[in-house]
C-alpha cells in the first residue's frame, strides 16, 4: 500500500460527491482546453482563409472594407460595383502581377422537397486570371473558356449538396436560361466548395450588371510592394482598398475581445470549481478528524495526513482534468459551433487544433488546482494533535 | 525488571470556554516492561486522560513523563511522532479502522507511516496471531465487533511496539466477545508484550497483573493481582 492507493480508497468512500467534485473540475477544464485549443487554431484557419483568396489585395467600392471582405470570402452581394475603367486603372499600377475582376451574385433557391429556400452565390470570374491567382484548382470535366456561353463550374461541397454532376443542366437567372456544368471543383477546404462560377461576361449579361464589377482581387510582384501598391490603388476615385493583413488584423482584434469574453467565463468557472473543491475537502477533513486522530496515534505525522489529503485532491483535479479533456476532444465539434456563435468572424472549416502539449498544459493545470485547492485542508488537517482529533470527533 | 513507563506528579488540566477540568492531579505511575495493567474508575475519574498522556497523544500539564527511558515532556510534536511510532500501539474502544481498506491493509496501515517495507510474512504471523488468518480480504463492514477489534490490536502489533495501549478495547463488544479480546491480550502479554488497558469492565479488569483505580485524577489504588497484594 501507498500513499496513492489510500488517498485513491478514500475518495471512493463518498463516490457520488467524489464524482460531482470531478465534474466541476471537468467542465472547467473542458472548456479551458478548449479555448486553448481554439486560441492555436484559429489564427491558423484564418490565415488558411486569407491565403486561399490567392490575392495580396482587394479593390472594392468604398465603403466597410471589412464587411466588404467578409462577404468576398464567404459570399454576398456588395450594393455598389466598380468598372471597367477602375480594373483598368488598377491594373496600370506598376508592381501590379494581376489585377482580376469578380462580380458576385447571390439568388435564392427554392428546394421543391422541403419548400426551404437557400442562398446560391455565384461568382462571375476570369478564369485564365484566376488560375494564375489560384494555381492549387483541379476539375472533374474541365474549366470553361471565359467566351463560352451558358457554362458554369460549381464547388465540390455544393456538388455532393445538389446531387450535381458534370453536364447536368441548370436554370439559370431571371429568364432560366439552361446553363451546362462543364466541371466540378476538387474539394479545396475552403469557401471555393460552396459557389458556382460563370464566365465573368455571362454572370455580368444572365443578371444584367453588364460591365459592372463587385471586386479586383490583386496580386503584386513583390509582396514587400503590398503597401506601395495599396497607396497608388487609394488615389482611385471610388476604390476602397483592403489588404488580407488589415482584414485578419481586425478579425483577429474582434475575435480577441470575444475571446477575453470567454476567458473571463472560464476564469470564473474555474474559481467556482476551486471553491467547490475546497468546500468538499473541508467536509471531508472535518467528517474524518477522528480517523486523522487515528492515523496520528498509530504513528503518521501531520505531513503524512497533509500528504494524503493534498494527493486526494490532486486525485480529484487530474481526474476531472482527464475527463474535461476528453470530454472537450470528444464535445470539440459542439463547443466549436458554441463559440463560433459568440466570434464575430469565425473560418468555415474547423479551426480547434489539438495538440500533445496543450493535452499536457491541461493536465498540468489540474494538477496546480489540485495543489492550490488542497493546501489549505491539507494545513488544517495536519496541525491537528491527535487528541484533538479524537476529542472533537466525540463532541 | 526495567520500567516502560515512568510518570510522577503528572497533572492534566483542560481548558472548556472559561472552565477549567482537572483530569489528572499528580498521578505517580510506572509500568515495567512485560506487565499486564488494567485501570479502573468511574467516568470521569481520569483513566482515559492517563492513557492518552502515558501514549503521547497527549501533554502532561505539569509533571514529568519518561516513556521506555525517554523524557516526553518539552519535546516537539515531530519527536513524540516517532516516539509513539517506535513504542506504542494504541487500540480504540470504537476500533477506527479505514472503511475502504481490507483487515489485512489496516493492519499494514502503520508501515505506511513508519515507511517501514511491507512484510508478507510478518503481517501473515500477525493475523494468526489474533484470530484473522481467513479474513484478511474482508472489509471492516463485513466483519463481526470482535474480529474489528481483533483487526485493531493486529494494527497495534505491526510496528513491534514496547506498550501496547487499549482504551476500553471491550466497551464497544459483548460479554463472550470482551471475553475472548482479554483473552488474546492475556496471549500477548504471555508473549512478553506489556499491555496497559483502561476498561469500565471490573471482572475482565481482575484478569490482568496489576489493577489501578483511579477517582477524580487521582490513583487511589493498586491492587497486584499476580500476588492477591493491596497497595495503597
Amino acid at each position: 500500500m501507498n500513499f496513492f492507493t489510500l488517498a485513491a480508497k478514500n475518495l471512493l468512500r463518498r463516490r457520488g460527491r467524489t464524482l460531482l467534485t470531478v465534474l466541476g473540475v471537468a467542465i472547467a477544464i473542458s472548456v479551458l482546453f478548449s479555448l486553448l485549443a481554439l486560441n492555436a487554431g484559429y489564427e491558423k484557419e484564418l490565415n488558411r482563409e486569407m491565403n486561399s483568396m490567392g490575392a495580396h489585395l482587394l479593390a472594392v467600392p468604398k465603403g466597410c472594407p471589412y464587411e466588404a471582405a467578409s462577404l468576398i470570402i464567404h459570399g454576398g452581394v456588395i450594393p455598389k460595383y466598380l468598372s471597367a475603367r477602375d480594373l483598368k486603372n488598377v491594373s496600370s499600377i506598376p508592381d501590379v502581377e494581376l489585377a482580376t475582376p469578380m462580380l458576385m451574385h447571390q439568388f435564392m433557391k427554392k428546394d421543391e422537397k422541403t419548400g426551404k429556400s437557400t442562398p446560391h452565390i455565384i461568382y462571375g470570374i476570369n478564369m485564365a486570371e484566376m488560375l494564375r491567382l489560384k494555381p492549387w484548382w483541379k476539375v472533374e470535366g474541365r474549366y470553361f473558356a471565359d467566351n463560352e456561353t451558358r457554362v458554369m463550374l460549381v464547388g465540390r461541397d455544393l456538388a455532393e449538396k445538389e446531387n450535381l454532376s458534370v453536364g447536368q443542366v441548370l436554370p439559370v437567372g431571371p429568364e432560366k436560361e439552361d446553363f451546362v456544368i462543364v466541371g466540378i471543383l476538387d474539394r479545396t477546404g475552403d469557401q471555393d466548395d460552396q459557389f458556382h462560377f460563370f464566365p465573368l461576361a455571362e454572370a455580368q449579361r444572365v443578371f444584367g450588371k453588364e460591365g459592372k464589377i463587385t471586386t479586383i482581387a490583386v496580386k503584386v510582384r513583390d509582396v514587400s510592394q503590398i503597401s506601395l501598391v495599396s497607396e497608388e490603388m487609394e488615389k482611385i476615385p471610388d476604390i476602397q482598398v483592403v489588404t488580407m493583413t488589415q482584414v485578419m488584423g481586425t478579425i483577429m482584434n474582434l475575435a480577441g475581445s470575444a475571446r477575453s469574453l470567454l476567458l473571463t467565463v472560464i476564469v470564473v468557472a474555474l474559481i467556482i470549481s476551486a471553491f467547490g473543491i475546497i468546500n468538499t475537502l473541508l467536509m471531508s477533513v472535518n467528517e474524518r478528524t477522528r480517523e486523522f486522530g487515528m492515523m496520528k496515534a498509530i504513528g503518521a505525522s501531520g505531513t503524512d495526513i497533509g500528504k494524503m489529503v493534498l494527493l486526494e485532491t490532486i486525485v480529484i483535479t487530474i481526474s476531472g482534468g482527464m475527463l474535461g479533456t476528453v470530454a472537450a476532444l470528444a464535445g470539440s465539434r459542439v463547443i466549436e459551433s458554441f463559440v463560433k456563435g459568440m466570434l464575430p468572424y469565425s473560418p468555415r472549416g474547423s479551426f480547434i487544433s489539438f495538440s500533445p502539449e496543450l493535452v499536457a498544459f491541461a493536465l498540468a493545470f489540474s494538477v496546480i488546482l489540485g495543489l492550490v485547492c488542497g493546501i489549505y485542508p491539507a494545513f488544517i488537517s495536519s496541525r491537528l494533535t491527535p487528541m484533538e482529533a479524537i476529542r472533537s470527533g466525540l463532541e | 525488571m526495567s520500567a516502560i513507563v515512568e510518570a510522577k506528579g503528572l497533572a492534566k488540566v483542560y481548558r472548556r470556554g472559561r472552565e477549567e477540568i482537572s483530569a489528572l492531579k499528580g498521578v505517580d505511575f510506572i509500568v515495567n516492561q512485560g506487565e499486564f495493567v488494567s485501570i479502573i474508575g468511574p467516568s470521569g475519574s481520569g483513566k482515559t486522560a492517563l492513557l492518552n498522556v502515558m501514549g503521547c497523544m497527549d501533554t502532561p500539564t505539569r509533571g514529568s513523563l519518561r516513556l521506555n527511558g525517554v523524557e516526553t515532556s518539552g519535546l516537539q510534536e515531530r519527536d513524540l511522532v516517532r516516539l509513539r511510532r517506535e513504542n506504542i500501539g494504541f487500540v480504540f474502544q470504537q476500533f477506527y479502522l479505514m472503511p475502504t481498506l481490507t483487515a489485512r491493509e489496516n493492519i499494514e496501515l502503520p508501515l505506511l507511516f513508519s515507511k517501514k517495507a511491507e512484510n508478507k510474512s510478518r503481517v501473515d504471523d500477525i493475523m494468526e496471531m489474533v484470530g484473522l488468518g481467513d479474513r484478511g480480504d474482508h472489509l471492516p463492514g463485513q466483519l463481526s465487533g470482535g474480529e474489528m477489534q481483533r483487526v485493531a490490536i493486529g494494527r497495534a502489533l505491526i510496528n513491534d511496539p514496547k506498550i501496547v495501549l487499549a482504551d476500553e478495547p471491550t466497551g464497544n463488544l459483548d460479554s463472550v466477545t470482551s471475553q475472548m479480546i482479554f483473552k488474546l491480550f492475556s496471549e500477548l502479554n504471555g508473549q512478553g508484550m506489556t499491555i496497559v488497558i483502561v476498561t469500565h469492565n471490573l471482572d475482565l479488569a481482575r484478569q490482568a497483573q496489576k489493577m489501578y483505580t483511579l477517582r477524580d485524577g487521582r490513583i487511589v489504588g493498586c491492587e497486584d493481582l499476580a500476588s492477591d497484594h493491596w497497595k495503597r
